[in-house]
């Protein structure tokens, strides 16, 4: 499987498959301390869409999509996640801010 | 496979972190399951019985394989648990590329000013 590597696009396309069949999809992080990497890979056993990176700015948009699953798996594949995407858009932009000041 | 309450199953995940830096991955996988086999959902079903679905975690390192799972009402103060964990332990990801690149194309500009300096004198 090729890896997809725009970020969005893994997140939209990976919230669609596991809606599209929430009792067979799974959600993998792989981190390899010694090579620096992390891949994730979000599949239904038909499609998987992998996403690999080395980057420790990816690793927080990790946090984002795990909290999304956490939340689809764990209320149910149709949960609101305006409340987790909205919460952390609350976050980011703070972050930012602080970010810019410093520079 | 052990099952473990989400505490231990967090403490256990940080020790496969540090057991991993010199060699070996960890994988963490997270799943929409009910915990019941096919045949007692199927037995749920036909008696009308709402069947209840947690969000089953499990992780390995390879060698030792461990899992715990969270409901609706718990799932919000695992996971950020599981984020603090996650950033104290991925501490071998590269930081901020961007910067650098900022830095070498700033390097780039300047070595190419002075460059251009010395031609116009």
């Amino acid at each position: 499987m090729v890896y997809i590597t725009s970020w969005d696009e893994f997140v939209d396309r990976s919230v669609q498959l596991f809606r599209a069949d929430p009792d067979s999809s799974r959600y993998v992080m792989k981190y390899r301390h010694s090579d620096g990497k992390l891949v994730l890979k979000v599949t239904d056993n038909k499609e998987c869409l992998k996403f690999k990176t080395d980057q420790a700015q990816d690793a927080k948009k990790m946090e984002k999509l795990n909290n999304i699953f956490f939340a689809l798996m764990a209320r149910g594949p149709d949960a609101d996640l305006s409340e987790v995407t909205g919460k952390e858009q609350m976050e980011a932009q703070p972050a930012k801010k602080g970010r810019g000041r410093k520079q | 496979m052990v099952n473990l309450q989400p505490d231990p199953f967090l403490n256990e995940l940080t020790g496969m972190f540090e057991r991993t830096t010199e060699t070996g991955s960890v994988w963490v996988t997270l799943k929409r399951s009910s915990l019941k086999s096919k045949v007692q959902r199927n037995k749920m079903t036909t008696a009308g019985e709402p069947i209840e679905y947690r969000c089953l975690i499990r992780a390995t390192d390879g060698k030792k394989k461990i899992s715990t799972s969270v409901g609706a009402k718990d799932h919000q103060r695992f996971q950020a648990s599981y984020a603090t964990i996650l950033k104290a332990h991925m501490t071998a990801l590269k930081k901020r590329e961007r910067k650098d690149k900022k830095k070498a194309a700033e390097g780039l500009k300047k070595v190419g000013g002075e460059n251009k300096k010395p031609k116009r004198v």
